[in-house]
């Protein structure tokens, strides 16, 4: 029996996947300043990695690569296209709008009741979308002259150290703004004074970002949900 | 191992290419190694939606992190099956999937010597192709390599572990902690 090593044995239940969210996040944490710490993982990643060989193979959805290959495509462009470029300008955006179109026809439907739509200003709703899918998974929809509210239909999953950010562009503006960030399943109230009034075919969107949100200003990450603004008469 | 021929791929000069934004190289290591990824993650997650999601994911991290990757710390395949790990990991503790807060008080009351428990069947076939890590793992006693296998390749908890095999949760992270030691010993 070797002698007892805290780090090596922290390091092991790190790799062996046993630790608490807490204990993960520390290990995470001093991983790069570590050394000691981090040869102790390198060595568990090292001799328990052939257990791998005892999964199944899963075959990934048709869909994946084309998800994963819009989240790339931004970051390495000699342009600098931003992802909103790349993305304004795919094909499977413009799918995704139309499917957007779709399913808003339908939730308005669902949603006679609500007073949310008031006469009295133009009153819009969005319904978001993943880039590659149909199912909507927040709706938008305007409270107010000068507000709009965020609605979740379910919960997303976020990665650790990663945040929800809420953007949106009109057709005329260089590039999106900033509505603020998102907490996953959370619904959020926008305000949008500092904005000029919403107009039909408004771009809304949320992307996965670094945790204190996009440092540039810009969408920086992978798409998650999109879609556009729809006046409702 | 699951691939039919590790060695004709070269995961390192595909992540080499990747970190001079060679796209086509991070498709090349999806082709390869995505199914098994994804395997990986599922059993952890246990859910498809978000197994596609934490592969999604993975791939990002590797693809950002390409110029990062140091060969002298491990080979690039390995290196990936850690992010991927890892971030399903996270996903599931983040998410508390299973949260057992009194863990810690429960674990004091129970008896610190695990109980032989020779009749425990076996949770996992092993397969010769492991390497030494087989004949490492063929020395562990039965629950020693349940709980290491469960950990590792379920995503476990201690708790859930524990009621897995029905074993007191000290008894768990006993033999988690000297199933771990007699394989670092075996394998050094």
């Amino acid at each position: 029996m070797t002698a007892h090593d805290p780090i090596d044995e922290l390091a092991s239940a790190y790799v062996l996947g046993t630790l608490s969210a807490e204990g993960r996040r520390e290990v995470q944490s001093r991983l790069p300043t570590d050394a000691a710490l981090r040869d102790a993982v390198d060595g568990w990643e090292g001799r328990l990695l052939p257990l791998t060989a005892l999964v199944e193979a899963v075959e990934p959805s048709p869909s994946l690569w084309a998800r994963i290959e819009r989240g790339i495509a931004p970051r390495r462009a000699p342009t600098q296209a931003s992802a909103w470029q790349t993305w304004w300008s795919s094909l499977g955006f413009w799918r995704a709008v139309a499917a957007t179109g779709f399913v808003a026809a339908s939730v308005v439907a669902l949603l006679p009741s609500t007073g949310l739509f008031a006469p009295a200003a133009p009153q819009y709703m969005v319904v978001l979308v993943a880039p590659n899918g149909t199912a909507p998974g927040w709706v938008v929809q305007t409270s107010g002259a000068d507000s709009l509210r965020l609605v979740p239909l379910g919960t997303t999953a976020v990665p650790e150290q990663r945040s929800l950010q809420f953007w949106t562009k009109a057709d005329d503006w260089n590039a999106p703004v900033s509505l603020g960030l998102v907490q996953p399943g959370q619904p959020l109230e926008v305000k949008l004074d500092q904005l000029p009034p919403l107009v039909p075919n408004q771009l809304f969107e949320i992307t996965l970002e670094p945790y204190n949100g996009s440092p540039t200003g810009r969408p920086t990450g992978p798409i998650l949900y999109i879609g556009r603004a729809v006046k409702l008469t | 191992m699951p691939q039919p021929d590790p060695d004709a791929f070269d995961h390192d000069a595909a992540l080499a290419a990747c970190a001079r934004g060679d796209r086509a190289a991070l498709r090349r290591l999806y082709e390869h190694e995505g199914r098994y990824l994804l395997g990986v993650a599922l059993r952890i997650v246990r859910d498809r939606a978000t197994a596609e999601d934490v592969l999604h994911d993975a791939f990002m991290n590797i693809w950002t992190r390409a110029d990062t990757f140091d060969a002298r710390r491990g080979a690039g395949r390995g290196w990936m099956y850690g992010i991927v790990r890892h971030r399903a990991l996270d996903a599931v503790r983040s998410g508390a999937r299973t949260v057992s807060a009194d863990e810690d008080r429960l674990d004091a009351l129970q008896a610190e010597d695990p109980p032989a428990a020779p009749d425990m069947a076996e949770a996992f076939a092993l397969r010769a192709d492991l390497g030494r890590l087989d004949d490492c793992l063929a020395r562990l006693d039965t629950p020693k390599r349940n709980c290491v296998l469960f950990a590792y390749l379920d995503g476990c908890t201690h708790g859930e572990i524990a009621e897995r095999l029905g074993a007191p949760l000290g008894s768990v992270k006993a033999w988690i902690r000297r199933g771990l030691a007699s394989l670092r010993e075996c394998l050094a």
